[in-house]
């Protein structure tokens, strides 16, 4: 079989979330509706809509948008942690998706407990999580801790175990989620490094982030989202340029329209087009 | 795409399988959870059956002033198995709901979580058993080899609870009432099961439909039957339970993958 031309292929996606159905649902407002038949029909929000996009081997993608936009939906997308409602998603070879470092924890077992346990969710044997928990731990840099309860880490230190365990499986897709920012200077550096070596050994590299300059330094290319779709695509520099202008025109509408928020947003621009 | 019965069930098989490393991690996880920060540890496997034990026999002998002979074997050998039972069910129903965090970091197949709970169920249930064993340091006369019988009903209450353990933590991601609900469902379940009483008790009373139709009526009744009456299982009703279970298994499993792709949006 020929290896395919892009690491992740993103065709036409779409992912919907019904309403009707939140964490707050209850077994009596289920009933409610169903015996009154007052559900309504399309109480549906679709979360992402219409995004195309291909990442080759090596290419590292910056992922821009205010909060709302979409991006995490996405990477939950990318991840397979959210199945399509339209479209596809084809990653090809194996995805690395903490994407907030650490939250997945267990806090009453160890550092080295859980870098099994997080490796046995990923799927990775046992024997080669042997092999590489040296090497997370020599990373993570946590010394004696790494045999104490994850609970009495602090923050940073769950971020730099979670990021070394991440990057450590030697994932041929990274995705990360606002979390080149995390720990002291010193591991930032280190960490970002680590990407750079991702990068250069064609990886691909998908990141979300609030940061415009992480994304000129890091990426090669950036998209735009807003309201669930991808409204610029092209060169970071171009990407958070118009980013910039997106947020003045934004402000400007703001101040014109008084503080009438969801009426004084600009329209979405519909750059997508459909595939035929 | 929708999978028919038979390839999610075999799907759903599959998952438990290749992950058994996993199961085998988060079972120790739960295992380390419960009891950790007590300072007699995990002494309290022990301690725990004890002290319903010791309740319920004040209840029935002090209380309702029954006569029964060896009143607290009697009891043990069959609240053992029941809180085995009610607590895997109540955790495990809780295990996909309490993970929400990880199960949008990382793809992996669901079904190990309810599976891991009830394992680590049946660990506790093991440790369990040393405090029966040690009751009979003071009931010797019950003591015969029929116990050795116990893993087999031990077998058939497993499948049974993790039939049931994988359909309701599927279901309580969608609805959160579930959980509360079978808080009370399993205490009338209990009292509806002959584990303070026994069958023979009821048998002018039309009550005792109801239990037949209870399959814990056969495990408790097996159960008592090798630690208390010195006698085998109840061996055909057993063999029926296990059977239902086993297509309750196939059912639960189905459900729950054809609702695992949803879990990630509601959590």
């Amino acid at each position: 079989m020929p290896t395919p031309a892009y690491a992740v292929d993103v065709q036409d996606l779409g992912i919907r979330y019904n309403l009707n159905l939140t964490r707050r649902t209850t077994l009596k407002g289920s009933l409610a509706e169903w015996v009154g038949r007052k559900q309504q029909v399309g109480r549906h929000f679709w979360a992402l809509r219409h995004v195309d996009f291909q990442i080759g081997r090596g290419e590292s993608l910056g992922i821009l948008g205010s909060n709302g936009a979409g991006k995490s939906t996405l990477l939950l997308a990318l991840a397979g942690i959210l199945a399509p409602d339209e479209g596809s998603v084809t990653l090809s070879g194996r995805v690395s998706s903490l994407l907030t470092l650490g939250a997945g924890f267990e806090m009453e077992i160890s550092g080295r407990e859980n870098i099994f346990l997080i490796g046995g969710f990923m799927g990775i044997r046992h024997r080669a999580m042997q092999g590489l928990t040296p090497s997370i731990i020599e990373f993570a840099d946590i010394g004696a801790f790494i045999d104490a309860p994850v609970r009495t880490y602090s923050t940073g230190m769950r971020a730099r175990l979670g990021f070394a365990i991440a990057t450590a499986i030697a994932p041929d897709i990274l995705l990360l989620d606002e979390v080149l920012g995390t720990g002291d200077e010193e591991f930032r550096g280190r960490s970002r490094q680590r990407i750079r070596e991702m990068v250069a050994r064609a990886k691909a590299i998908v990141l979300v982030t609030h940061d415009l300059t992480t994304v000129t330094e890091f990426c090669n290319r950036a998209l735009l989202m807003e309201f669930g779709q991808v409204v610029y695509a092209g060169t970071p520099q171009d990407t958070v340029g118009f980013y910039k202008e997106r947020i003045q025109e934004r402000k400007r509408r703001l101040a014109e329209a008084g503080h009438e928020s969801e009426a004084a947003l600009p329209p979405p621009v519909a750059l997508h087009q459909p595939a035929s | 795409m929708r999978l028919g019965f038979v390839r999610l069930v075999t799907r759903g098989s599959v998952d438990l399988k290749t992950r058994g490393r996993l199961l085998q991690h988060l079972v120790g996880t739960d295992l380390k959870r419960t009891h950790a920060d007590t300072v007699v540890g995990q002494l309290w496997w022990l301690i725990d059956p004890f002290f319903s034990m010791a309740i319920y026999s004040i209840l029935v002998t002090v209380v309702f002033q029954k006569s029964m002979p060896d009143a607290p074997l009697f009891l043990f050998a069959a609240i053992l198995p029941w809180q085995w039972f009610s607590t895997s069910l109540m955790d495990a129903t809780t295990s996909v709901t309490g993970r929400g965090n990880l199960i949008r970091q990382i793809q992996f197949p669901k079904l190990v979580l309810p599976a891991a709970t009830t394992v680590a169920g049946s660990i506790t249930f093991c440790f369990g058993l040393l405090s029966l064993a040690l009751l009979y340091l003071l009931y010797p006369s019950h003591l015969s080899p029929w116990l050795l019988m116990i893993p087999i009903i031990a077998a058939v209450q497993f499948v049974f609870t993790l039939a049931l353990a994988i359909l309701f933590s599927a279901l309580n991601t969608f609805y959160r009432d579930v959980q509360n609900l079978l808080r009370h469902a399993t205490r009338i379940w209990f009292y509806m099961s002959p584990a303070i009483y026994s069958v023979s008790d009821l048998s002018g009373s039309g009550f005792r439909y109801v239990l037949g139709l209870n399959p814990f009526t056969y495990i408790l009744t097996s159960y008592r039957n090798v630690a208390y009456y010195k006698s085998a299982p109840d061996w055909v009703a057993l063999a029926i339970v296990l059977v239902l279970s086993l297509f309750l298994l196939a059912f639960s499993i189905w459900v729950f993958k054809r609702l695992e792709t949803g879990f990630a949006k509601i959590l």
